[in-house]
């Protein structure tokens, strides 16, 4: 545990706390918004309102992982290393939404 | 010869003799824990996208609005009357999850879980206000905020067991349900289980910090770094939520 002693401080801001409070406010905005828009949109099925959810969602992981996670404030190879290997998810996601809309037009056929 | 060491060192953060990344090697190691953690997650989610999407949209609920009364027997009403759940379609979440503890009879789409979305919020808040504390090695404040984070992962978990014993109650079961497709609640039940499962072990680990904290176990070490990491994980629970909240009760 000695080694801890050594390593350079990363930077914290000063006023962390009232960082802390913003971001839950804002986190619970989304949340709110979330769920307005859902019942609005309630009749409303194309793409684009599930892209639309699925933003707000990559919205609050950002201030999550930036603030509740300390990510902003760590080094930038730490920060890269761990968020560009998402990468994969990303082209994961297509790959199967579009098998999904396949598998749903041969649902269709049979 | 010895300066020209000290310079190459000083030159590249992998040269050995310190810390590349700036954390300790267990915070690194907490992170890349919580990459291959969301890998899993992702593939479940991505499972749950994949036949979501091979089913046709649901359909559009017409009748039942907020606060409407409903009879005894919600499922079947909703199968006569208005026709809802059906094999093709998968089955809009406001009409299964409107559920509220104590409620009976009243139509309160997704009230239930957008409380536990919110508790959860609020201890991922608590958990961040004792790493914190912790930075400022205030004992006191340390071990009054990972209680609260105890408390609300504890409530969390009473709600989600509510929330399944109810869903179970309606017919629900990992072979079949009775709002549609089949694989509707056996994805319910295994994502929000293994969401469930994080946030107990989660708890498990507070306590064990929390024991600690109050033991004076941190404080003999001169940092609260595992407050830290149990931190990391805690907030990584909260984040799973989110997308779990968005694919299962909004999309």
């Amino acid at each position: 545990m000695e080694h801890i002693e050594h390593l350079e401080h990363t930077e914290t801001p000063k006023d962390m706390k009232s960082q802390i409070w913003k971001t839950f406010w804002i986190l619970l905005a989304f949340t709110v918004v979330d769920i307005v828009i859902y019942f609005i949109l309630l009749s409303n099925h194309s793409m684009w309102k599930n892209w639309l959810f699925i933003l707000l969602g990559v919205v609050k992981a950002y201030f999550i992982v930036g603030v509740f996670m300390h990510m902003k404030f760590e080094r930038k190879t730490l920060m890269y290393s761990i968020i560009v290997p998402m990468i994969f998810v990303v082209f994961f996601v297509t790959l199967m939404i579009i098998e999904g809309d396949y598998t749903n037009l041969l649902r269709w056929f049979k | 010869m010895a300066t020209n060491t000290l310079s190459t060192e000083r030159k590249f953060n992998w040269g050995g003799g310190k810390s590349p990344f700036s954390v300790s090697y267990g915070k690194l190691m907490m992170w890349l824990f919580l990459l291959s953690d969301a890998f899993t997650f992702s593939s479940l989610l991505i499972a749950y996208g994949f036949i979501r999407y091979s089913f046709q949209s649901p359909i559009h609920n017409l009748v039942v609005k907020p606060f409407d009364h409903l009879s005894h027997d919600f499922v079947q009403e909703m199968v006569e009357k208005t026709k809802y759940f059906v094999q093709d379609h998968w089955p809009s979440p406001e009409l299964v999850f409107n559920h509220f503890p104590f409620v009976h009879g009243i139509h309160l789409p997704l009230f239930f879980v957008s409380l536990m979305t919110f508790i959860l919020i609020l201890s991922s808040v608590t958990m961040v206000l004792a790493v914190e504390a912790g930075h400022r090695n205030a004992k006191s404040e340390v071990s009054k905020y990972m209680l609260m984070t105890i408390i609300g992962g504890a409530m969390f978990l009473g709600c989600q067991a509510w929330e399944w014993s109810t869903f179970i109650g309606e017919g629900a079961r990992l072979y079949g349900n009775p709002y549609g497709p089949r694989s509707f609640a056996a994805l319910f039940f295994i994502v929000t289980g293994f969401h469930g499962f994080h946030v107990f072990s989660g708890v498990v680990l507070n306590v064990i910090a929390y024991i600690n904290v109050l033991k004076g176990t941190y404080e003999k070490r001169g940092h609260y770094e595992m407050v830290e990491k149990v931190g990391l994980y805690w907030h990584f629970v909260d984040l799973v939520w989110v997308f779990v909240f968005t694919f299962f009760y909004l999309i």
